[in-house]
């Protein structure tokens, strides 16, 4: 055999190369940028140049209610969407994990919407949810319910939104899961059947640790969208009612787009991707270890 | 007994067929508003029973230039797509080879970034560059879209193609890049197609990147969509029908490559 | 693969040429206006008698701030004329030097209020296009139902809401989205007899500015339709149409709207529009320049772009706009005869009164503008959801007059 050659010594440098370049390029300057941003004060509005403000910018947004409400919303908002979507999800994959008459084409209108544009999502939801016109207070109405003010109220507007999310992204937990347990070998399935144990027992026990690496992963991919979910509050509420539903990366849009605090904008964006990359490094530690 | 499971398959089915109404549900309804007229769209209790009209789709595609941006939407999609492929097919080989999960984890941090922080820097940098009037600026931003995709889906499908694969045709003396080519890719026309179609679909829908980035000549769907809630009246039909018009080639493609597009989407969590 | 890369290589470099530039052409942005839309389709004239290419792009008005910002800020614009709104963006566009003074441009044609927010200093940056005043929309037939008069004072306005307001009808709606509502908001004040800044200082504070503030949160708490601190035009006219609102008010531009048979359930000759009531100190509803236009600084083709200014601001695509139901900002349009023939006297009536009595501004006209509106906005939800009789109101008001004058100091407006 003849000696290798230099790209082929070199090929796991070489292969991904292009890709790191584009990414690196692509990224970078961004990445600076922002944070060379949220060390200044840059305010259109003054119309002066930008002064370097060091982390004072940290320090002040830190200490604005409307930031600290900002996180935790985001936080609430992306707990109950991706718990409500996990279970819900998990439960319509064990339920339809079986063969029956049309499963290929439920499995179809699984994967509708999710392929569905959040922007066109949002409106269409906008005129369910409108109080007056809107179908949804037909329903409650029809079915004797008080009608509900949905996104238009304060205290609504998260579950709300919530249930749009849910709409969109529990059915691609279900198909992430159901191809999951597709895959089980089925063992130690029977292997407890054998000595008694229940269904009930066997998925408890049994299944739903198997299939846990498959399920956190989904619950990853929704997370990092969870945490920055925009399109659909941004054309659904901008927000609003007030700030009922802004969210951090509402927030900073607003901040970079309306009030075109640019600096204290990065900020929060900094801030965002700190809390994304530290969510996903966590459950990517919980996923290693569930996976021993 | 017999009883019992002929009852249980009711149950059983009458869930299958609740879930699909719920999924269901919001396109019905976007799908048959797009059919009204704005007095019908308002009227209370909601008509479910109404004389349709196509005025609203003559206005998507005859007043709004609808056609055009479906164009520039598919420019857009499939040079990002192809693009991606071409630089992420081998990056996802070599992953998967060397398991190189840093480089894994690099190439997704494109995804945790929010996409805000993108906007400002990109256009200093696209319009330096006199990018700003092509679609280049466009099909580049949408490829950080699409290239986590096509390398998360692709390094994982790769990884289920046996090792004995290439390494008999590189004891024949072929070199790993001609393996690669020549039997790795031609084996992997499932996961491509998979690829292709989700990083496509994505590209499709993004809303934030093309609101800044494009001007008239590359304005997208979504923007398009957007841009109907114009200044003096909310024109509901009007945007039901653009929402239609918008998620149809989505959901026709989707409907064409079902089986791959739930393959990629469940593949990078099952296997990986 | 490699000719596939050849290919694709190819085809980038072809689709990056398509751009390459013509001698004579400009780079217009333009709003999702009706009066944007008139220019669309009048470009062409324009191209053919002047042989300017003219590159146009119409957005969304948060759409069209949020580009514009964009491509001002990152100093890489290739905008040469675009649409504005002075009141809104125009001090942060003139402080940041992103609008070019206009020279000799013939302004005789509009009054000196108008001018007033067109002008920074003795020059004038931006052309005054589109005038909006606050009107009051109402019912004829549920007024003529209920045996009321149409109301000239607030106290007449609530006795009417509350007299037709019913289970499926909202006797009163206006604007009640945070931000929204200000402009919606800033005649009631007026007419209370407080003002949101006065000399440069915030004084939103003031006991005439919250009682007006209360006011407002009364009626649309008391009145309103359901889920009104959602609500922007864009929610309410649709319920104007479909009659399920017997009095609004908001902004002329919406007239034209509201009595097209294809868009509303309401016939035309149920629909008033009146002068907006007054208040216990006085009747001074704003009357405002919505829109205008503007040459960017960095253009490089500044000759060519005051032509097509003055093209686009002229007095024959004015009298155009008249006909489409614009009501424009040029003087003369409304005093020719013949234009107003076709325009609607419900219009001509009250723009007579708000022009002479009127306020030029609708919001706290500063730089910081978006801030603010948001600030004045946490204090009319709070006042909506506790249909104005807040006790935190007045405190919240104080603390939100401190946080605009801080803004305002910040950058260098206070006091001026």
């Amino acid at each position: 055999m003849s000696k290798p050659s230099f790209t082929e010594r070199n090929l796991q440098i070489l292969f991904p190369l292009p890709a790191i370049i584009f990414v690196a390029l692509l990224m970078i300057f961004p990445i600076l940028y922002t944070l060379f941003l949220s060390f200044t004060n840059w305010n259109l509005t003054s119309g002066n140049p930008f002064t370097f403000v060091g982390f004072n910018s940290y320090f002040r947004i830190f200490t604005e209610p409307r930031f600290l409400n900002a996180v935790a919303r985001t936080f609430a908002f992306t707990f109950f969407a991706v718990v409500i979507e996990g279970v819900l999800g998990v439960a319509i994959a064990v339920i339809l994990n079986r063969a029956f008459f049309g499963k290929s084409l439920a499995k179809l209108l699984l994967l509708l919407p999710l392929v569905a544009t959040p922007v066109a999502v949002g409106i269409v939801f906008n005129l369910f949810y409108d109080p007056t016109i809107g179908l949804a207070n037909f329903v409650l109405q029809s079915i004797g319910l008080p009608q509900g003010l949905w996104v238009s109220n304060a205290a609504t507007v998260i579950p709300s939104l919530i249930l749009v999310d849910v709409w969109q992204w529990t059915p691609m937990i279900t198909l992430i899961v159901l191809a999951g347990l597709a895959g089980l070998s089925e063992e130690p399935i029977e292997a407890a059947r054998v000595d008694g144990a229940s269904e009930w027992q066997i998925l408890r026990l049994v299944t739903l640790p198997m299939v846990m690496p498959v399920i956190l992963t989904a619950v990853i991919l929704r997370l990092i969208d969870a945490l920055k979910t925009f399109d659909i509050i941004f054309a659904m509420t901008g927000g609003g009612p007030g700030y009922a539903s802004e969210t951090l990366n509402i927030m900073g849009f607003k901040y970079s787009f309306e009030y075109f605090r640019m600096g204290q904008s990065s900020v929060i964006l900094v801030v965002l991707f700190c809390v994304v990359f530290g969510c996903s490094l966590g459950i990517m530690k919980l996923r290693a270890a569930s996976e021993i | 007994m017999q009883n019992k499971k002929v009852l249980s398959n009711v149950l059983f089915y009458v869930m299958v067929v609740a879930i699909a109404l719920i999924v269901l549900f919001p396109f019905l309804w976007m799908l048959s508003s797009s059919f009204k007229t704005q007095v019908d769209i308002i009227s209370w209790p909601p008509k479910f029973f109404f004389a349709p009209t196509l005025q609203n789709y003559q206005k998507v595609f005859g007043e709004q230039d609808f056609l055009k941006y479906f164009m520039n939407s598919t420019i857009i999609g499939v040079f990002s797509v192809g693009l991606s492929l071409l630089l992420g097919l081998p990056a996802a080989y070599t992953i998967a080879r060397f398991t190189q999960t840093r480089l894994a984890v690099f190439i997704l941090l494109a995804r945790l970034m929010p996409g805000i922080s993108f906007l400002m820097p990109w256009y200093i940098v696209f319009s330096r560059l006199n990018l700003m009037d092509s679609y280049v600026a466009l099909i580049l931003s949408h490829m950080l879209i699409a290239l986590p995709i096509v390398v998360w889906i692709m390094s994982t499908y790769f990884a289920t193609i046996p090792r004995e694969m290439e390494e008999s045709a590189m004891v024949d003396g072929a070199t790993r890049q001609y393996a690669f080519l020549k039997i790795i890719l031609p084996l992997s026309g499932p996961g491509i197609i998979t690829a292709t179609t989700l990083s496509f679909i994505f590209s499709w829908n993004n809303f934030m990147f093309s609101q800044v980035l494009s001007m008239e000549k590359t304005k997208t769907l979504p923007i398009a969509v957007y841009n109907f809630v114009s200044y003096a009246e909310v024109d509901w039909g009007g945007v039901m029908a653009a929402a239609v018009a918008i998620m149809a080639p989505a959901i026709v493609l989707t409907m064409i490559f079902q089986k791959y597009v739930v393959k990629g989407l469940t593949m990078g969590a099952v296997k990986g | 693969m490699r000719k596939l890369l050849i290919g694709f290589v190819a085809a980038l470099y072809c689709l990056s040429m398509g751009a390459i530039a013509q001698t004579k052409e400009i780079r217009v942005l333009l709003a999702n206006h009706p009066y944007g839309d008139l220019l669309k389709s009048a470009i062409p004239e324009f191209e053919s008698a002047t042989g300017i290419k003219v590159n146009f792009e119409s957005l969304q008005e948060g759409q069209l701030t949020t580009k514009l910002t964009t491509e001002f800020a990152t100093k890489s614009s290739s905008v040469d004329v675009f649409m504005t709104r002075p009141l809104q963006e125009g001090k942060m566009f003139y402080k940041n030097g992103w609008y070019e003074p206009i020279s000799g441009y013939d302004f005789a044609d509009y009054p000196k209020n108008v001018m007033s927010v067109a002008s920074f200093g003795p020059k004038a940056y931006i052309v005054p296009l589109v005038t909006e005043w606050q009107v009051l929309y109402y019912r004829k037939d549920v007024f003529r139902d209920a045996g009321i008069k149409v109301p000239t004072n607030f106290t007449e306005l609530e006795a009417a809401a509350k007299k037709v307001n019913s289970d499926s009808l909202a006797g009163f709606a206006s604007r009640g989205k945070g931000a929204a509502a200000v402009t919606q908001l800033s005649s009631y004040v007026y007419n209370y007899g407080g003002l949101y800044l006065d000399k440069g200082v915030a004084v939103f504070n003031t006991k005439a500015a919250v009682d007006a503030i209360r006011f407002y949160g009364k009626m649309l708490g008391d009145y309103g339709p359901k889920g009104v601190t959602s609500m922007s035009w864009e929610n309410i006219m649709p319920l104007f149409q479909a009659g399920k609102v017997a009095m609004w008010t908001d902004a002329s531009v919406f007239y034209g709207e509201i009595i097209d048979p294809a868009k509303t359930q309401v016939a035309a000759e149920n629909v008033g529009i009146a002068n907006f009531p007054a208040g216990p100190k006085m009747n001074s509803p704003f009357i405002v320049t919505s829109w205008g236009m503007a040459i960017a600084k960095q253009s490089k083709n500044k000759e060519l772009a005051m032509k097509f200014l003055v093209w686009a601001t002229s007095k024959e695509l004015a009298a155009k706009g008249m006909a489409s139901n614009i009501t424009m900002a040029r003087s003369s349009v409304w005093e020719d005869k013949a234009i107003l023939a076709k325009t609607n006297p419900g219009l001509v009536e009250t723009r007579a009164y708000a022009a002479k009595h009127g306020n030029p501004l609708d919001r706290p006209y500063m730089s910081a503008v978006g801030e603010a509106r948001d600030l004045i906005g946490e204090l009319v939800i709070e006042s909506i959801n506790t249909k104005g009789t807040s006790t935190n109101l007045d405190k919240m008001a104080k603390d939100k007059v401190a946080q605009v004058n801080e803004m305002l100091q910040d950058t260098g407006e206070y006091g001026k």
